[in-house]
Formats: C-alpha cells, structure tokens, sequence
C-alpha cells in the first residue's frame, strides 16, 4: 500500500513542479519522470497482486464527515492498474513528440503534463478505493482533467463546444452515479463498497434492478456505450492525438472497470441483467461500427470504434453475468476472460491507431480522408501500424483482437448445457458479432486505402515524412504489443486469469483451475494459429522474394479502362467507398446531403456534399432546441384558472410523495 | 494421416477441376465444346512464367498482398471440412478462425486493389467490403444452426455429423441454399459477380486484381478458385453420409461427385440467368441469412440435440 501512496504523491508532486516557471523542456522533463517512477512504484506492488499475490488493504484516516478511507488492490483493479499507468506514461512520451514545435514558445507547456499526472493519479483512486467518496473523487479528476486536456486548442470555438459537450455528459454521468451510490448508502448505512455489496447481494429485487440499471447508464456515459456516446466523436476529434488515444484506450475503461466491480459486488446477478448487457452492449457495437463507415474525419472515425469496442467488451461481460446466473463457471470464465483481455487489446490497438492518426495531423495538418492520400510512401511507419492496428481492431489474426473476440464467440457459441433457444439466441448474437467485425473491416479499409494508399489528392497540404522519434517509439511499442498479444494470447491471459477467478468465486477451486485452463488451451490454439499463419506468410513471401533483388522491375501506368486519371482529385475517394453501404442503413445512419444539382448548357458551381452526423447528437439538440417551444406552447394551453387541472396535479404530486415515502420506508432498517 | 493427405490432394486439385467444370458447363449450355476441363493450370502456368508488370502508384503492399491471400486462403483450407466429419485441422470453434483468416485474405486483397489509386479497384474493394458484412452473419447463423443441431463445435463435427441429427432433411435444403449463395458471394459468380464481364464499372473480384500480373496474378487466382472449392466442399461435406474415418473411399467417391455436382450447378446459374444489378446484390445475400435463421427455426421447433 505504502508504494501506492507515494506514487500518488510523486505523481501530484510532479504536477506541482510542472507549473514552476521554468523551461517547457524541463517541465516536460519532471512529467515524464515522476510517470516512470509513479509506475515503477505502483507496478512493485501491482503485478504481484496480479499474479497471485494476496490483496492489499489499506485505511488513512480523514476528517470529518468522511472518517477513515479504505483502499484496497485486488486482482481486478491490479489488472487496470497495470497498464493503465504505463500507457500514460506512453502517451507522455508522445506528448513531447506531439507538442514539439510549442516547446521553445511562450505557451505554458506545464499544465499539460500535469494534468497528465492527474490522469494516473485518478488512477489510482479509482481503481484502489474502497470508500466510494475516493471513488467519486478520483472519478471526477479524471473527468475534469480528460476535459481541460481535450481543450488544448482552446482558441479554437469547436474544440471549446467539444469539451463543454463532454464536460456536460460526463456530469450527467456522475449525477447518476451518485444517485445509485445514494440509494445504497441509505440501505447499507455505509460509505464502503464491500457493504454495498453485502447489501447488494441480500437484497435482489426492485432496488437491486434500479440500481444497476443507474449505474450503467452512469458507466455507459464514462464508456461511450450507445446511445451514451454523442460526447464522444467531437471530442476525439478536437484532442490531440495523444489524449484522444488516452481517452479511449485508457481513461473511459474506468467505466467497464466500475461496471465490472459493481458485477462482482452483487454477486449473483439476475438473468435479465446478463441479457441486458449483452444486447446492451451488442447495440453499441453495432451503431457504433455502423457509425464509423460515413465518416470523414480519421479522428471522429476512430472515436465511434470506441463505442463499439466497449460494446464489445460490454458483450463478454453479458456472456460472464449469465453464466454467472446459470451458474456456469466456463461460460463465466469466457464471457469475463474474452471481455477484459478485449480492453486489455483494445487499450493496445486503438491508442496504436490514434498515434498513427497523430502523425497524419502533425504533418498535414489535416486528418480528413477526403484530402490525403498515397501517404505510405512517406511515412512508412505509421502506415504500417495504422494497418496493423486496423486488422487488430477487426479482429483478424495474428493481431491480438482476433484472441479476444475468438473467446467471445467461444462464450457465445459453446453450446453450454442451455435451452435450445437460449443457444441459439446467443449464436444470433455471435452473428451480429461477425457482422461487426465485417463492417470494421470495411471502414479500416477504407481509411487506410484513402489516406496512405494512392496518391496524395491535395497538393497544398505541407509534403509528408515520417514523425518525430518521440512519438514513432510510442507507437511502435503499441504495435509491438498488438502483434505480440496476438500470437501469445497467453501472456495476456495471465494477466486477465487473476480478475477471471474473482468472478469464479462461487466454484471450488479445482473447477476454477480446470475452466481457467480449458480457457488457456483455447488461447492456446489461437495463438498457435496466429503464429503458423505469420510465419507461413513470411516463408512464403521470403521464397518469392529472396532472389528477386536484383532484377529491374518493369513499371507501367494504373490500368484506368484507357484513361489515366488527369488529376489526383479524381481517384475514389472515402465517400464513394461507403456510400452504397451507408445508404443501406440510412434508418441507423443520418446521411446529410446538400447539393445544387448542375442547371443549364454551361452549368457552374455545382456540388454534393453528403455528411454522416450523429443521430443521437441531433436528436439530442433539435429536442433542446424545441424544448423553449414546447414548454412555451403547453403553458400557453393550461388554463390556470381551471380547477381540473389544479386538483389532478396536485394528485399526482401527492401520487410522487407517497412514492417516494414508500421506498424510503423500505429502505430503513 | 492418410485422409489428411487426400485433404490436401483435394484442395490443390478441386479448385482447378472445378474451375474447368463450370466453365464446360457454361460451353455445354451455349453449344461450344469448350476448353479443357484443366484450361485453368495451364493457365496458372503460363503466369508463373511471366515477369510481373508494376503500377507506378504502388508500394510494397502490392507485391507481397497475393501471398498473404493464398496462404490465407490455404490455412483455411486445412480447417473446413470437405471429406464429411474430417479436417486435419480440427479444434472447438474452428469455424471462427477459418472466417477470420479469410477475412484477413479478403482485407489484403482489397487493401492491394486500393495500393495502385485506380477508381475502378477501388469500386471492386468498396462492393467486396460491403458484400462480405452481409455474408459474414450469414456464415455465423449457420455454423451456428449447425452446433446447435450436433451439440458439436468444431466446424468438421458440426458440418460432417449434422446428417445423423434428427430432422436433417429438413435442415439440409435451407443450408444447403444459404451455403450456395455464401460460394456465390466468395467466389465472385453469377448472380453476384460476373467472373467473365469486361466492363470494368460492373466487376467486384475482376477489377480488383486488374493490375497484378505474373505470379501473382497467378497467386490470387489459384486463390479465389480456391474459395469455390471451399464452400462446394462444405456443401459436399453437409451432404456426406459416410463417415470419412471408416469408408474413406466411398467419402472420397461422394465428395467428389458432389463438388462437381455443385460445380455443374453454379455452371447452369451462370447460364440461365444474368446477374443481379448491384443494388439488389445486398437483398439476395439477406436470403442467405434468411434461409440459414430459416434452418435455425428447424432447429429450435425440434428441440435440436437432446
């Protein structure tokens, strides 16, 4: 525990000194350092709880009203701990690649890379407190520091609309979360989490149901779960690439963390939770799939993958929560096994592929599809590990998503000892699973096509190269990391194996251990396959290409049907590639289109313009938008002087009190 | 170890002979005698001796692409069932992988076709992305109908024993169907894609490999020719009433009757009937995941395997 405290205190150290008037590079300096030794720090205590070390708890006392806060490391948040902070530090790293060219100018690069700091220490906080006022705390730093992160470009009115979007949906968000935490401080007469618990798993019904249908509207809100997410595209698009990747490979997996720690605190959940969360979930990996085939902006792009990662992911811990109902430990070890070694994946791919983004935007400038082009003559590195970590994120071999998605499938398609109907409901979900894998097949290729492969389309950008040292390293350890989890799953597993069990822990130990092996020999094949398949393409290619070196090649133009391109403009662009699919699904898609059709023998200034903007965004705001309105019209209506009126609201009023009084009295002891 | 060579005997042959089957069929069916029934060897001969011609616009992609899609393609191979209940490559949820490691094949060769920045590859890809989420589901329902059914989970079980459930018959026609069509849709022919139209606007798997040449234009025709044998192999395999283990060679003898007899009726399609336009192409690969939920309802009616 001592171990843990002092890297808090380094890290709020080093933020503290990051905000000395001193040289940017110092500053940057003192950040990353005090990252690296907060991380050394915690990893001495963490990773031996991870694999198998006893818990550690710890208590501090505080003053009134709070009294003594508990904190307490156990295999689950060993796990998020464990990468979490390094993939800060990672992202750090980035940072000073990134910001580079702000180094020698006035702008206070400090604050930056304390919030940075802030970052790991709500960390921390979150994922070690036992007291849930720690864990609203380190709850809302990280809201709060995501948010002034996101506003880099503050100058900027877009990326300021962005944060306060985000700013505002993650305090919904909270004000859910602190009403389930009210509701079972008032049954459980405490501010601890395990008697939450205690009172979670005595108490199944109504209170139980709302609770947990509250806290995961909260944590789907932290998550960008569907229809949660309309924060979520601005505001990955207006970071920097560097918090961007954070943001959705690292800092919203809080929210599946609590979801998680919350699972395991009911114990035994209904059935309807684990099919809830399932189709909850599988919804949000379809929009959000859906969602990312219209998108023109790389940035935005990636965002609405998150959502359907986290859905993903959300869909193996549905698979968990109903083995854990029908008490069967393989399905639970699956469900949870394949939907934390998910986040633990996605962590590595989509922070990779943001990176990749990044390099894109800091030599272009721009990070629309629609403008680049041919880019992986230039920068060779970060075409190939965009392209790797788009066949990660598909889930195709030998990268790392194929592991994790092949235990959900697994899960879903075990055929456990299950009703007819209840297999073959859950093979129905497996192939919405395929299509949305299928589907981000599509938009990865997409973008990578658009941007890195042909020819540049827009000659005024600045001229590519690679990126700068401090942000390829980063990158490429993401990278390294993808491909590595993807042909030895099992060191991934080990990792996941330790929170797996405390979701077993209903079973004796010897079932534990088979199911957990019967997991790892799963993972086992995959990765076997991954690698045979690596290696087989690499013989091959080797063979082909080993003596071939020497030869001139012979060169010719693009077979264009006789008509070589006049201009670069003209090859296919983003839009065409997902037009026919998106307007498939224009009831899911909100296709925009404006256009002014060509008129007249010589014809002028004619253009289409198709945008794919976010349903629920727009729904959200022309309902704001109309509320005034409505509001306005229906007062209007009322007659005040009508007693009919007067006397039913004042029933209904009274209809709510007792309502109100009836739960509370329930609610004593 | 004897089966798992004839497995390999027949996915390096079937896909040659099946190719020359169609393609008699197609001959018959407009009166020509048509090319020999291992025109496509010669052929793949021919362009492994000639020296490839690059795209100015490409990278390296372009060059090593073709062998991923044939390794993708025969590493499949080794996992789908063709003899009835054999693969040499067996293992729980095996069909996963063999979807996934063709849908690494399908991204290579659609990320190969974008390398060289021609509109019409990039058509051919955008139509082979959007086709193959339709097909994907549908592939899923099945195996998952097909596990249900056995209470197996690897794909050779699942495929190969499903004649010994109850009320095969009835689950056999709606498979068997959706299985037709998934061949279609993978191996690019009539009604979803002409193998033989020269109008490049119109193509999907054709214009996609327009500018390869030599070896590997060789490499990504064995490989789509590979596909078919595939999934003609599968509908062999479902059909199969003996047990590869035991009667090799009468599962030998009906394997390979049946594959050709999907050939000769894949040949007969693309005689008597044009292809679809391309917005009706979505439609008929929903029925295949109609026909495969239609399966799935057998299956759930009947109460599946006790």
């Amino acid at each position: 525990m001592n171990q843990l405290i002092q890297a808090v205190l380094v890290l709020m150290l080093g933020a503290a000194l990051c905000l000395l008037p001193i040289r940017n590079r110092a500053r940057a300096g003192i950040g990353l350092l005090s990252q690296a030794l907060a991380t050394a720090l915690a990893w001495s205590v963490v990773l031996p709880v991870l694999f198998g070390a006893a818990d550690i708890t710890g208590a501090l006392p505080w003053a009134y009203p709070i009294g003594e806060l508990h904190f307490r490391l156990d295999a689950l948040g060993a796990f998020f701990l464990s990468w979490s902070l390094p993939m800060t530090l990672l992202g750090s790293v980035y940072a000073v690649g990134y910001l580079r060219s702000y180094f020698d100018g006035p702008r206070h690069l400090g604050v930056h890379f304390a919030l940075l700091n802030m970052v790991s220490v709500s960390f921390l906080l979150v994922y070690t407190g036992e007291h849930a006022v720690t864990f609203l705390f380190g709850w809302e730093i990280a809201a709060l520091a995501a948010w002034l992160l996101v506003i880099w470009d503050y100058p900027n009115q877009k990326v300021r609309f962005a944060g306060f979007n985000y700013l505002v949906s993650t305090h919904i968000g909270l004000i859910f979360l602190v009403a389930a935490v009210m509701i079972l401080y008032t049954h459980s007469q405490s501010w601890f989490l395990d008697d939450f618990g205690v009172w979670l798993r005595l108490n199944p019904g109504t209170l139980r149901n709302t609770v947990f249908l509250l806290l995961v509207t909260s944590f789907g809100l932290k998550s960008a779960f569907f229809p949660f997410h309309s924060w979520l595209p601005r505001a990955h698009a207006a970071a920097p690439a560097h918090v961007s990747a954070l943001m959705s490979g690292v800092i919203h997996k809080a929210g599946l963390y609590a979801l998680l720690r919350f699972i395991l605190l009911s114990g035994k959940p209904d059935e309807w939770m684990g099919w809830f969360l399932l189709v909850f979930s599988a919804l949000s990996a379809l929009i959000g799939g859906l969602y990312t085939v219209g998108q023109r902006d790389l940035k935005r792009l990636l965002g609405y993958s998150s959502t359907e990662n986290v859905g993903i992911a959300g869909m193996g811990f549905g698979i968990g929560c109903l083995g854990l109902s029908w008490d069967l430990p393989l399905m639970v070890a699956l469900g949870f096994g394949g939907g934390l070694l998910h986040v633990l994946n996605h962590a590595f791919f989509k922070c990779q592929l943001f990176y990749a983004a990044g390099c894109v935007y800091q030599v272009k400038h721009v990070v629309d599809l629609e403008r680049l082009g041919g880019l992986v003559k230039l920068m060779p590195m970060a075409a190939f590990c965009f392209l790797g970590g788009g066949l990660a994120i598909s889930g195709l071999p030998p990268f790392n998503g194929f592991a994790s998605e092949f235990l959900l499938y697994s899960g879903l398609l075990g055929g456990h000892a299950l009703g007819i109907w209840a297999q073959l409901s859950l093979a129905l979900v497996a192939a919405a699973l395929a299509f949305v894998g299928a589907v981000s097949a599509l938009s990865i290729t997409r973008a990578f096509g658009v941007i890195f492969l042909g020819t540049a389309r827009d000659d005024s950008l600045p001229p590519g190269q690679e990126a700068n040292r401090w942000m390829l390293l980063p990158m490429g350890l993401h990278a390294l990391g993808s491909l590595l989890l993807g042909i030895f799953p099992l060191a991934g597993f080990s990792m996941v194996a330790g929170p797996v069990t405390l979701f077993l822990h209903g079973s004796p130990d010897s079932v534990t251990a088979a199911n957990l092996a019967a997991v790892a020999a799963t993972l086992t094949r995959v990765g076997a396959l991954s690698l045979g398949l690596l290696l087989l393409i690499l013989l091959v290619l080797w063979l082909r290409f080993r003596a071939e070196r020497a030869k001139n090649l012979e060169h010719g133009a693009t077979w264009a049907c006789g008509y070589g391109a006049p201009n670069t403009r003209m090859q296919y662009t983003g839009t065409g590639f997902s037009i026919d699919f998106a307007r498939q699904f224009k009831n899911v898609l909100t296709l925009v289109e404006r256009r002014k059709a060509p008129v007249g023998y010589f014809p002028q200034g004619s253009y289409v313009v198709t945008d794919c903007v976010d349903a629920v965004e727009r729904r959200l705001y022309s309902v704001i938008g109309h509320g005034d309105e409505t509001a306005a019209e229906l007062s209007h209506k009322m007659q005040e002087d009508d007693p009919r009126l007067a006397f039913s609201m004042a029933l209904a009023a009274l209809v709510l009190i007792a309502m109100l009084v009836f739960l509370v009295e329930g609610a004593l002891p | 170890m004897m089966l798992s060579l004839l497995h390999l005997l027949l996915v390096l042959a079937m896909p040659i002979l099946l190719v020359g089957v169609v393609n008699r069929t197609k001959s018959w069916w407009v009166g020509r005698r048509g090319p020999g029934l291992l025109q496509s060897l010669w052929d793949l001969r021919r362009l492994l001796g000639k020296q490839a011609v690059l795209s100015t616009t490409a990278s390296a992609l372009f060059r090593s692409g073709p062998y991923a899609v044939l390794v993708c393609s025969l590493v499949a191979a080794s996992m789908v069932p063709l003899l009835g209940q054999f693969a040499p490559l067996s293992f729980d949820h095996d069909f996963v992988a063999v979807a996934y490691t063709l849908g690494l094949g399908r991204i290579v060769l659609m990320v190969c076709a974008l390398d060289v920045g021609s509109s019409f590859e990039g058509m051919g890809a955008a139509r082979e992305a959007s086709f193959s989420t339709y097909a994907e589901p549908a592939f899923f329902l099945l195996l998952g109908t097909a596990s249900a059914a056995t209470g197996m989970h690897s794909f050779a079980d699942a495929i190969g024993a499903l004649h010994h459930s109850a009320h095969f018959a009835l689950m056999a026609v709606p498979l068997v169907l959706a299985l037709l069509i998934l061949l279609q849709t993978e191996a690019s022919r009539v009604p979803v894609d002409d193998p033989l139209t020269h109008l490049e606007l119109t193509m999907i798997h054709e214009v996609m490999i327009l500018d390869h040449s030599g070896p590997e234009l060789a490499a990504m025709q064995y490989a789509a020719a590979l596909k078919m044998a595939l999934y003609a192999g599968l509908i062999a395999a479902l059909l199969n009433p003996f047990d590869p283990r035991l009667a090799p060679v009468a599962a030998l003898l009906f394997c390979v009757a049946a594959m050709l007899a999907v050939a000769v009726t894949v040949g007969c399609v693309e005689s008597l009937s044009a292809r679809l336009p391309l917005r009706w192409v979505g439609g008929y690969l929903l029925l295949a995941s109609a026909l495969a939920l239609a399966g799935m309802a057998v299956v759930g009616v009947t109460g599946g395997n006790p």
